[in-house]
Protein backbone atom coordinates (compact mmCIF):
# COMPACT_ATOMS: atom_id res chain seq x y z
CA UNK A 1 0.00 0.00 0.00
CA UNK A 2 1.48 3.32 -0.99
CA UNK A 3 0.97 6.81 0.39
CA UNK A 4 -0.24 7.70 -3.06
CA UNK A 5 -3.33 5.48 -2.64
CA UNK A 6 -4.04 6.84 0.85
CA UNK A 7 -3.83 10.45 -0.34
CA UNK A 8 -5.98 9.66 -3.37
CA UNK A 9 -8.62 8.10 -1.13
CA UNK A 10 -8.38 10.97 1.36
CA UNK A 11 -8.95 13.60 -1.34
CA UNK A 12 -11.75 11.56 -2.87
CA UNK A 13 -13.39 11.35 0.61
CA UNK A 14 -12.96 15.08 1.13
CA UNK A 15 -14.65 15.72 -2.19
CA UNK A 16 -17.52 13.34 -1.43
CA UNK A 17 -18.03 14.47 2.17
CA UNK A 18 -17.29 18.14 1.56
CA UNK A 19 -20.11 19.29 3.86
CA UNK A 20 -18.99 17.30 6.91
CA UNK A 21 -15.35 18.15 6.27
CA UNK A 22 -16.17 21.86 6.11
CA UNK A 23 -18.23 21.73 9.31
CA UNK A 24 -15.42 19.97 11.19
CA UNK A 25 -12.87 22.50 9.94
CA UNK A 26 -15.15 25.38 10.97
CA UNK A 27 -15.59 23.85 14.43
CA UNK A 28 -11.80 23.63 14.77
CA UNK A 29 -11.47 27.24 13.59
CA UNK A 30 -14.13 28.59 15.96
CA UNK A 31 -12.81 26.69 18.98
CA UNK A 32 -9.28 27.88 18.30
CA UNK A 33 -10.43 31.39 17.44
CA UNK A 34 -11.66 32.00 20.99
CA UNK A 35 -8.46 30.58 22.44
CA UNK A 36 -6.15 32.52 20.12
CA UNK A 37 -8.13 35.74 20.64
CA UNK A 38 -7.94 35.33 24.40
CA UNK A 39 -4.20 34.62 24.20
CA UNK A 40 -3.71 37.62 21.95
CA UNK A 41 -5.45 39.86 24.46
CA UNK A 42 -3.46 38.44 27.35
CA UNK A 43 -0.20 38.75 25.42
CA UNK A 44 -0.80 42.45 24.82
CA UNK A 45 -2.10 42.99 28.33
CA UNK A 46 1.08 41.47 29.66
CA UNK A 47 3.17 43.75 27.47
CA UNK A 48 1.10 46.74 28.56
CA UNK A 49 1.38 45.92 32.23
CA UNK A 50 5.05 45.02 31.81
CA UNK A 51 5.74 48.39 30.24
CA UNK A 52 3.73 50.09 32.94
CA UNK A 53 5.57 48.24 35.65
CA UNK A 54 9.02 48.94 34.24
CA UNK A 55 9.12 52.15 36.24
CA UNK A 56 8.27 50.25 39.34
CA UNK A 57 11.43 49.90 41.34
CA UNK A 58 13.00 50.35 44.76
CA UNK A 59 14.72 53.48 46.03
CA UNK A 60 17.28 52.81 48.75
CA UNK A 61 18.24 55.91 50.78
CA UNK A 62 21.58 55.61 52.51
CA UNK A 63 22.40 57.20 55.84
CA UNK A 64 23.73 60.74 55.43
CA UNK A 65 26.68 60.05 57.68
CA UNK A 66 27.72 56.90 55.81
CA UNK A 67 31.41 56.84 54.92
CA UNK A 68 31.79 57.33 51.12
CA UNK A 69 34.12 54.30 50.89
CA UNK A 70 31.22 52.03 51.98
CA UNK A 71 29.07 53.05 49.01
CA UNK A 72 30.79 50.81 46.37
CA UNK A 73 30.36 47.76 48.63
CA UNK A 74 26.62 48.42 49.00
CA UNK A 75 26.40 48.99 45.23
CA UNK A 76 28.09 45.63 44.57
CA UNK A 77 25.83 43.77 47.02
CA UNK A 78 22.70 45.30 45.46
CA UNK A 79 23.83 44.33 41.96
CA UNK A 80 24.27 40.71 43.00
CA UNK A 81 20.78 40.40 44.45
CA UNK A 82 18.41 38.06 42.64
CA UNK A 83 15.74 39.83 40.59
CA UNK A 84 17.62 43.13 40.46
CA UNK A 85 18.02 44.14 36.84
CA UNK A 86 20.04 47.32 37.28
CA UNK A 87 21.33 49.62 40.04
CA UNK A 88 21.82 53.36 39.58
CA UNK A 89 23.64 55.47 42.12
CA UNK A 90 22.12 58.89 42.78
CA UNK A 91 24.55 61.18 44.59
CA UNK A 92 23.21 63.98 46.86
CA UNK A 93 24.16 66.48 44.14
CA UNK A 94 22.34 64.53 41.44
CA UNK A 95 19.31 64.29 43.72
CA UNK A 96 19.44 68.04 44.27
CA UNK A 97 19.54 68.76 40.52
CA UNK A 98 16.61 66.42 39.95
CA UNK A 99 14.67 68.24 42.65
CA UNK A 100 15.49 71.54 41.05
CA UNK A 101 14.21 70.46 37.66
CA UNK A 102 11.09 68.95 39.29
CA UNK A 103 10.28 72.19 41.09
CA UNK A 104 10.72 74.26 37.92
CA UNK A 105 9.15 77.68 38.67
CA UNK A 106 9.09 76.99 42.41
CA UNK A 107 12.86 76.48 42.51
CA UNK A 108 13.37 79.51 44.74
CA UNK A 109 12.11 77.35 47.64
CA UNK A 110 15.59 75.87 47.63
CA UNK A 111 17.29 79.23 48.16
CA UNK A 112 19.90 78.95 50.90
CA UNK A 113 19.80 75.18 50.90
CA UNK A 114 23.09 73.39 50.36
CA UNK A 115 23.21 71.09 47.26
CA UNK A 116 24.39 68.17 49.42
CA UNK A 117 21.52 68.20 51.93
CA UNK A 118 19.78 65.16 50.35
CA UNK A 119 20.97 61.66 51.22
CA UNK A 120 22.76 59.49 48.65
CA UNK A 121 20.54 56.79 47.21
CA UNK A 122 20.34 53.82 44.87
CA UNK A 123 17.56 53.24 42.32
CA UNK A 124 16.90 49.57 41.70
CA UNK A 125 15.20 48.34 38.55
CA UNK A 126 13.55 44.98 39.10
CA UNK A 127 13.36 42.34 36.43
CA UNK A 128 9.69 41.89 35.28
CA UNK A 129 8.74 44.05 38.24
CA UNK A 130 5.00 43.76 37.92
CA UNK A 131 5.11 40.02 37.92
CA UNK A 132 7.32 39.93 41.02
CA UNK A 133 5.44 42.17 43.36
CA UNK A 134 5.96 39.90 46.33
CA UNK A 135 9.66 39.77 45.48
CA UNK A 136 9.88 43.59 45.53
CA UNK A 137 8.33 43.67 48.97
CA UNK A 138 10.71 41.01 50.27
CA UNK A 139 13.75 42.76 48.77
CA UNK A 140 12.73 46.11 50.21
CA UNK A 141 12.25 44.67 53.68
CA UNK A 142 15.60 42.88 53.52
CA UNK A 143 17.53 45.96 52.35
CA UNK A 144 15.85 48.13 54.99
CA UNK A 145 17.50 46.05 57.68
CA UNK A 146 21.04 46.84 56.47
CA UNK A 147 23.00 49.19 58.79
CA UNK A 148 24.01 51.46 55.87
CA UNK A 149 20.41 52.04 54.87
CA UNK A 150 18.25 54.80 56.24
CA UNK A 151 14.98 54.17 54.38
CA UNK A 152 13.58 52.10 51.52
CA UNK A 153 10.72 53.23 49.28
CA UNK A 154 8.88 51.10 46.78
CA UNK A 155 5.44 52.66 46.32
CA UNK A 156 3.84 50.39 48.91
CA UNK A 157 0.25 51.59 48.65
CA UNK A 158 -0.33 51.25 44.91
CA UNK A 159 1.95 48.26 44.82
CA UNK A 160 -0.48 46.37 47.02
CA UNK A 161 -3.40 47.35 44.81
CA UNK A 162 -1.49 46.31 41.72
CA UNK A 163 -0.54 43.09 43.40
CA UNK A 164 -4.19 42.23 44.01
CA UNK A 165 -5.16 43.20 40.45
CA UNK A 166 -2.28 41.25 38.91
CA UNK A 167 -3.13 38.20 41.00
CA UNK A 168 -6.77 38.28 39.95
CA UNK A 169 -5.89 38.78 36.27
CA UNK A 170 -3.48 35.85 36.36
CA UNK A 171 -6.13 33.61 37.94
CA UNK A 172 -8.82 34.63 35.45
CA UNK A 173 -6.47 34.19 32.48
CA UNK A 174 -5.23 30.80 33.67
CA UNK A 175 -8.70 29.45 34.49
CA UNK A 176 -10.23 30.88 31.30
CA UNK A 177 -7.39 29.54 29.18
CA UNK A 178 -7.66 26.04 30.62
CA UNK A 179 -11.45 26.00 30.22
CA UNK A 180 -11.28 27.24 26.65
CA UNK A 181 -8.61 24.76 25.73
CA UNK A 182 -10.55 21.88 27.30
CA UNK A 183 -13.78 22.88 25.60
CA UNK A 184 -11.96 23.23 22.27
CA UNK A 185 -10.46 19.74 22.60
CA UNK A 186 -13.85 18.30 23.63
CA UNK A 187 -15.74 19.93 20.75
CA UNK A 188 -13.14 18.87 18.20
CA UNK A 189 -13.01 15.28 19.54
CA UNK A 190 -16.83 15.03 19.52
CA UNK A 191 -17.09 16.36 15.99
CA UNK A 192 -14.48 13.89 14.75
CA UNK A 193 -16.29 11.09 16.57
CA UNK A 194 -19.55 12.03 14.84
CA UNK A 195 -17.78 12.14 11.48
CA UNK A 196 -16.36 8.66 12.05
CA UNK A 197 -19.75 7.44 13.28
CA UNK A 198 -21.45 8.81 10.16
CA UNK A 199 -19.08 6.74 8.04
CA UNK A 200 -19.47 3.56 10.07
CA UNK A 201 -21.03 1.74 7.11
CA UNK A 202 -18.05 2.56 4.95
CA UNK A 203 -15.67 1.22 7.62
CA UNK A 204 -17.70 -1.99 7.84
CA UNK A 205 -17.52 -2.52 4.07
CA UNK A 206 -13.81 -1.76 3.97
CA UNK A 207 -13.19 -4.37 6.66
CA UNK A 208 -15.34 -6.82 4.72
CA UNK A 209 -13.28 -6.50 1.54
CA UNK A 210 -10.06 -7.11 3.45
CA UNK A 211 -8.76 -3.65 4.20
CA UNK A 212 -6.06 -3.50 6.86
CA UNK A 213 -6.42 -1.10 9.78
CA UNK A 214 -3.78 1.22 8.37
CA UNK A 215 -5.59 1.31 5.01
CA UNK A 216 -8.85 2.26 6.76
CA UNK A 217 -7.27 4.76 9.15
CA UNK A 218 -4.88 6.38 6.67
CA UNK A 219 -7.32 8.65 4.81
CA UNK A 220 -9.13 9.58 8.06
CA UNK A 221 -5.81 10.63 9.59
CA UNK A 222 -4.87 12.64 6.49
CA UNK A 223 -8.28 14.34 6.68
CA UNK A 224 -7.78 15.04 10.42
CA UNK A 225 -4.34 16.48 9.69
CA UNK A 226 -5.79 18.81 7.07
CA UNK A 227 -8.74 19.79 9.27
CA UNK A 228 -6.43 20.61 12.19
CA UNK A 229 -3.91 22.44 10.02
CA UNK A 230 -6.43 24.46 8.03
CA UNK A 231 -8.77 25.05 11.01
CA UNK A 232 -6.07 26.33 13.34
CA UNK A 233 -4.27 28.32 10.62
CA UNK A 234 -7.56 30.03 9.80
CA UNK A 235 -8.06 30.92 13.47
CA UNK A 236 -4.57 32.42 13.69
CA UNK A 237 -5.09 34.12 10.32
CA UNK A 238 -8.38 35.72 11.40
CA UNK A 239 -6.78 37.14 14.56
CA UNK A 240 -3.85 38.40 12.47
CA UNK A 241 -6.26 40.09 10.08
CA UNK A 242 -8.04 41.65 13.05
CA UNK A 243 -4.68 42.83 14.39
CA UNK A 244 -3.61 44.46 11.10
CA UNK A 245 -7.05 46.06 10.74
CA UNK A 246 -7.15 47.52 14.26
CA UNK A 247 -3.47 48.49 14.57
CA UNK A 248 -3.75 51.81 12.66
CA UNK A 249 -6.88 52.68 14.66
CA UNK A 250 -5.18 52.10 17.99
CA UNK A 251 -1.89 53.72 16.97
CA UNK A 252 -3.15 57.14 18.00
CA UNK A 253 -4.83 55.98 21.17
CA UNK A 254 -3.94 57.87 24.33
CA UNK A 255 -4.10 54.64 26.28
CA UNK A 256 -1.49 52.89 24.15
CA UNK A 257 0.83 55.85 23.57
CA UNK A 258 4.38 54.71 23.55
CA UNK A 259 3.40 51.07 23.76
CA UNK A 260 3.82 48.21 21.35
CA UNK A 261 0.57 46.66 20.11
CA UNK A 262 1.86 43.42 18.72
CA UNK A 263 0.72 40.15 17.19
CA UNK A 264 1.41 36.88 18.94
CA UNK A 265 4.97 35.67 18.37
CA UNK A 266 5.50 32.65 16.10
CA UNK A 267 6.84 30.78 19.14
CA UNK A 268 3.23 30.85 20.37
CA UNK A 269 1.10 30.41 17.25
CA UNK A 270 3.26 27.80 15.53
CA UNK A 271 2.98 25.37 18.49
CA UNK A 272 -0.77 26.13 18.72
CA UNK A 273 -1.19 25.03 15.09
CA UNK A 274 1.04 22.03 15.70
CA UNK A 275 -0.72 20.93 18.88
CA UNK A 276 -4.18 21.39 17.33
CA UNK A 277 -3.21 19.32 14.30
CA UNK A 278 -1.79 16.65 16.57
CA UNK A 279 -4.94 16.76 18.76
CA UNK A 280 -7.11 16.22 15.67
CA UNK A 281 -5.00 13.24 14.59
CA UNK A 282 -4.96 11.70 18.09
CA UNK A 283 -8.71 12.39 18.46
CA UNK A 284 -9.39 10.57 15.19
CA UNK A 285 -7.21 7.64 16.24
CA UNK A 286 -9.13 7.31 19.50
CA UNK A 287 -12.51 7.77 17.80
CA UNK A 288 -11.69 5.03 15.31
CA UNK A 289 -10.35 2.53 17.81
CA UNK A 290 -13.83 1.23 18.61
CA UNK A 291 -14.71 0.75 14.94
CA UNK A 292 -11.53 -1.04 14.07
CA UNK A 293 -12.00 -3.96 16.40
CA UNK A 294 -12.09 -7.02 14.21
CA UNK B 1 -0.12 -26.63 2.19
CA UNK B 2 -3.41 -27.22 0.42
CA UNK B 3 -3.49 -30.30 -1.82
CA UNK B 4 -6.09 -31.21 -4.43
CA UNK B 5 -7.84 -33.43 -1.90
CA UNK B 6 -7.78 -30.99 1.00
CA UNK B 7 -11.19 -29.34 1.47
CA UNK B 8 -11.10 -25.57 0.99
CA UNK B 9 -13.57 -25.17 3.88
CA UNK B 10 -13.62 -27.44 6.89
CA UNK B 11 -15.74 -27.31 10.05
CA UNK B 12 -14.54 -29.66 12.78
CA UNK B 13 -16.91 -30.06 15.73
CA UNK B 14 -18.00 -26.41 15.54
CA UNK B 15 -20.53 -25.08 18.04
CA UNK B 16 -21.84 -21.57 18.34
CA UNK B 17 -23.78 -20.32 21.30
CA UNK B 18 -25.07 -16.78 21.90
CA UNK B 19 -25.57 -15.55 25.43
CA UNK B 20 -27.32 -16.34 27.62
CA UNK B 21 -27.92 -19.84 26.28
CA UNK B 22 -29.01 -19.75 22.65
CA UNK B 23 -27.38 -22.62 20.76
CA UNK B 24 -27.24 -21.92 17.00
CA UNK B 25 -24.78 -24.63 15.92
CA UNK B 26 -23.94 -27.81 17.73
CA UNK B 27 -20.92 -29.94 16.87
CA UNK B 28 -21.06 -29.21 13.14
CA UNK B 29 -18.70 -31.17 10.90
CA UNK B 30 -18.60 -30.07 7.29
CA UNK B 31 -16.20 -30.17 4.39
CA UNK B 32 -16.46 -28.28 1.11
CA UNK B 33 -14.14 -29.08 -1.75
CA UNK B 34 -12.49 -26.52 -3.97
CA UNK B 35 -14.73 -25.51 -6.89
CA UNK B 36 -17.92 -26.85 -5.30
CA UNK B 37 -21.26 -25.10 -5.42
CA UNK B 38 -23.05 -25.70 -2.15
CA UNK B 39 -26.51 -24.49 -1.22
CA UNK B 40 -27.13 -23.94 2.45
CA UNK B 41 -30.78 -23.96 3.31
CA UNK B 42 -32.90 -23.83 6.41
CA UNK B 43 -35.62 -21.75 7.97
CA UNK B 44 -35.09 -18.13 8.97
CA UNK B 45 -33.08 -18.07 12.19
CA UNK B 46 -31.65 -21.56 11.57
CA UNK B 47 -28.11 -20.14 11.60
CA UNK B 48 -27.25 -19.83 7.90
CA UNK B 49 -25.96 -16.28 8.28
CA UNK B 50 -24.06 -17.27 11.44
CA UNK B 51 -22.31 -20.06 9.55
CA UNK B 52 -21.24 -17.63 6.83
CA UNK B 53 -20.13 -15.02 9.37
CA UNK B 54 -17.98 -17.64 11.05
CA UNK B 55 -16.25 -18.25 7.72
CA UNK B 56 -15.11 -14.65 7.18
CA UNK B 57 -14.39 -14.33 10.88
CA UNK B 58 -16.99 -11.75 11.68
CA UNK B 59 -17.64 -14.10 14.60
CA UNK B 60 -15.71 -16.77 16.43
CA UNK B 61 -17.06 -20.26 17.22
CA UNK B 62 -17.77 -21.13 20.85
CA UNK B 63 -15.87 -24.37 20.29
CA UNK B 64 -14.41 -26.40 17.42
CA UNK B 65 -12.10 -25.62 14.56
CA UNK B 66 -12.72 -23.89 11.21
CA UNK B 67 -10.17 -24.06 8.41
CA UNK B 68 -10.52 -21.87 5.32
CA UNK B 69 -8.07 -22.29 2.44
CA UNK B 70 -5.46 -23.61 4.85
CA UNK B 71 -5.99 -20.91 7.51
CA UNK B 72 -7.06 -22.03 10.95
CA UNK B 73 -9.50 -19.29 11.98
CA UNK B 74 -9.29 -20.07 15.69
CA UNK B 75 -5.60 -19.18 15.81
CA UNK B 76 -5.79 -16.33 13.32
CA UNK B 77 -4.50 -13.02 14.70
CA UNK B 78 -6.44 -9.79 14.17
CA UNK B 79 -3.83 -8.50 11.78
CA UNK B 80 -4.26 -11.59 9.58
CA UNK B 81 -8.05 -11.26 9.28
CA UNK B 82 -7.87 -8.82 6.31
CA UNK B 83 -5.78 -11.38 4.41
CA UNK B 84 -8.40 -14.08 5.07
CA UNK B 85 -11.13 -11.76 3.81
CA UNK B 86 -9.27 -11.11 0.58
CA UNK B 87 -9.74 -14.81 -0.17
CA UNK B 88 -13.50 -14.56 0.33
CA UNK B 89 -16.01 -12.55 -1.64
CA UNK B 90 -19.21 -11.89 0.30
CA UNK B 91 -22.59 -11.02 -1.22
CA UNK B 92 -25.43 -9.81 1.00
CA UNK B 93 -29.18 -9.64 0.62
CA UNK B 94 -29.08 -5.88 1.34
CA UNK B 95 -26.16 -5.33 -1.11
CA UNK B 96 -24.09 -3.23 1.35
CA UNK B 97 -23.08 -0.65 -1.24
CA UNK B 98 -21.89 2.86 -0.42
CA UNK B 99 -24.50 5.22 -1.78
CA UNK B 100 -22.10 8.19 -1.97
CA UNK B 101 -19.65 6.27 -4.15
CA UNK B 102 -20.16 5.46 -7.81
CA UNK B 103 -20.61 1.92 -9.11
CA UNK B 104 -16.99 1.99 -10.27
CA UNK B 105 -15.71 3.19 -6.86
CA UNK B 106 -17.75 0.59 -4.97
CA UNK B 107 -16.24 -2.23 -7.02
CA UNK B 108 -12.75 -0.70 -6.99
CA UNK B 109 -12.66 -0.83 -3.16
CA UNK B 110 -11.82 -4.55 -3.24
CA UNK B 111 -8.80 -3.89 -5.45
CA UNK B 112 -7.61 -0.71 -3.75
CA UNK B 113 -7.14 -2.58 -0.47
CA UNK B 114 -4.70 -4.84 -2.33
CA UNK B 115 -2.60 -1.81 -3.25
CA UNK B 116 -3.07 -2.21 -7.00
CA UNK B 117 -2.15 0.66 -9.28
CA UNK B 118 -4.82 2.98 -10.62
CA UNK B 119 -4.54 1.66 -14.18
CA UNK B 120 -4.78 -1.98 -13.04
CA UNK B 121 -7.81 -1.17 -10.90
CA UNK B 122 -9.52 0.60 -13.77
CA UNK B 123 -8.88 -2.27 -16.19
CA UNK B 124 -10.16 -4.99 -13.88
CA UNK B 125 -13.18 -3.08 -12.61
CA UNK B 126 -14.26 -2.30 -16.17
CA UNK B 127 -13.85 -5.96 -17.16
CA UNK B 128 -15.93 -7.21 -14.24
CA UNK B 129 -18.63 -4.58 -14.68
CA UNK B 130 -18.89 -5.50 -18.36
CA UNK B 131 -19.14 -9.12 -17.22
CA UNK B 132 -22.16 -8.41 -15.04
CA UNK B 133 -23.71 -6.21 -17.72
CA UNK B 134 -23.18 -2.88 -15.98
CA UNK B 135 -20.30 -1.44 -18.00
CA UNK B 136 -22.50 1.43 -19.15
CA UNK B 137 -23.57 2.35 -15.62
CA UNK B 138 -20.19 2.50 -13.88
CA UNK B 139 -20.41 6.24 -13.23
CA UNK B 140 -23.88 6.06 -11.73
CA UNK B 141 -24.57 5.84 -8.01
CA UNK B 142 -26.31 2.89 -6.27
CA UNK B 143 -29.56 4.79 -5.54
CA UNK B 144 -29.90 5.37 -9.29
CA UNK B 145 -29.92 1.60 -9.97
CA UNK B 146 -32.62 -1.07 -9.67
CA UNK B 147 -32.39 -3.76 -6.97
CA UNK B 148 -31.12 -6.33 -9.48
CA UNK B 149 -28.47 -3.94 -10.76
CA UNK B 150 -27.35 -3.13 -7.23
CA UNK B 151 -27.00 -6.83 -6.48
CA UNK B 152 -24.91 -7.26 -9.63
CA UNK B 153 -22.64 -4.42 -8.41
CA UNK B 154 -22.36 -6.25 -5.09
CA UNK B 155 -21.41 -9.45 -6.96
CA UNK B 156 -18.87 -7.53 -9.05
CA UNK B 157 -17.30 -6.17 -5.86
CA UNK B 158 -17.17 -9.67 -4.36
CA UNK B 159 -15.44 -11.25 -7.37
CA UNK B 160 -13.27 -8.48 -8.80
CA UNK B 161 -10.22 -9.58 -6.81
CA UNK B 162 -10.79 -13.18 -7.97
CA UNK B 163 -11.25 -14.79 -4.56
CA UNK B 164 -11.27 -18.60 -4.43
CA UNK B 165 -14.38 -18.58 -2.18
CA UNK B 166 -17.67 -16.75 -2.59
CA UNK B 167 -20.23 -16.58 0.19
CA UNK B 168 -23.71 -15.47 -0.79
CA UNK B 169 -26.19 -14.70 1.96
CA UNK B 170 -29.72 -14.73 0.49
CA UNK B 171 -28.51 -12.67 -2.48
CA UNK B 172 -31.85 -12.94 -4.27
CA UNK B 173 -33.99 -12.22 -1.23
CA UNK B 174 -34.88 -8.71 -2.41
CA UNK B 175 -35.17 -9.47 -6.12
CA UNK B 176 -38.01 -10.37 -8.46
CA UNK B 177 -38.09 -13.58 -10.52
CA UNK B 178 -36.28 -12.16 -13.55
CA UNK B 179 -33.50 -10.50 -11.51
CA UNK B 180 -33.15 -13.68 -9.47
CA UNK B 181 -32.57 -15.67 -12.64
CA UNK B 182 -29.88 -13.17 -13.71
CA UNK B 183 -28.08 -13.47 -10.39
CA UNK B 184 -28.27 -17.28 -10.47
CA UNK B 185 -26.81 -17.30 -13.97
CA UNK B 186 -23.88 -15.18 -12.74
CA UNK B 187 -23.30 -17.51 -9.80
CA UNK B 188 -23.18 -20.55 -12.07
CA UNK B 189 -20.75 -18.76 -14.40
CA UNK B 190 -18.46 -17.93 -11.47
CA UNK B 191 -18.63 -21.53 -10.26
CA UNK B 192 -17.84 -22.77 -13.76
CA UNK B 193 -14.69 -20.62 -13.67
CA UNK B 194 -13.53 -22.45 -10.54
CA UNK B 195 -14.87 -20.44 -7.61
CA UNK B 196 -16.10 -22.31 -4.56
CA UNK B 197 -19.56 -20.98 -3.75
CA UNK B 198 -21.52 -21.33 -0.55
CA UNK B 199 -25.00 -20.02 -1.25
CA UNK B 200 -27.36 -19.52 1.67
CA UNK B 201 -31.04 -19.40 0.77
CA UNK B 202 -34.42 -20.48 2.12
CA UNK B 203 -35.91 -20.50 -1.39
CA UNK B 204 -35.86 -24.14 -2.54
CA UNK B 205 -36.69 -23.19 -6.15
CA UNK B 206 -33.14 -21.87 -6.50
CA UNK B 207 -31.47 -25.24 -6.00
CA UNK B 208 -34.14 -27.65 -7.21
CA UNK B 209 -32.84 -27.95 -10.77
CA UNK B 210 -29.35 -26.73 -10.06
CA UNK B 211 -26.14 -28.72 -9.87
CA UNK B 212 -24.35 -28.76 -6.51
CA UNK B 213 -24.83 -30.11 -3.03
CA UNK B 214 -27.65 -28.98 -0.79
CA UNK B 215 -27.16 -28.83 2.96
CA UNK B 216 -29.87 -28.08 5.47
CA UNK B 217 -29.19 -26.36 8.78
CA UNK B 218 -31.72 -27.41 11.36
CA UNK B 219 -31.71 -27.46 15.14
CA UNK B 220 -28.03 -26.55 15.12
CA UNK B 221 -27.01 -29.51 12.93
CA UNK B 222 -26.10 -29.73 9.23
CA UNK B 223 -27.89 -32.41 7.21
CA UNK B 224 -27.18 -33.38 3.62
CA UNK B 225 -30.32 -32.93 1.51
CA UNK B 226 -28.87 -33.91 -1.86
Amino acid sequence: MTLNILFRRAFSDIKQNAGTQTVTTIVVTLSLLIFVFFSFLYFNLERFVGHFGRELGIVVYLKKDLAPDRIPAVFATLQKMEGVKSVTYVSPEEAYYRLESYLKDEVNILDGVEPGFLPPSFELEIDRALFQLTRIKELAEKIARWPEVDKVQYGQEWLHRLEAFSHLTKMVVAAGGVLLLLSAVFVVASTIKLTVYARQEELEILRLVGATNSFIQGPFLIEALLQGLIGSSLAVGIIYAMYTYTKPMLAGSQLLRGLDYQFLPYTFWAPVIGVTTLACIVGTLFSMRRFLKL
Amino acid sequence: MLTAETPIISFQGVSKKYPPNHLVMSDVNLEIEKGELVFLTGQSGAGKTTLLRLLFRAELPTSGKIIVDGMDLSSLSRSQVPYLRRKIGVIFQDFKLLSNKSVFENVALSLEVLGLRKEQVKKRVCQVLEGVGLGHKMHQYPPQLSGGEQQRVSIARAVVNRPPIILADEPTGNLDKLRTAEVMLLMHELNARGATILFATHDERLYQDSPGRVLRLESGKVEVVS
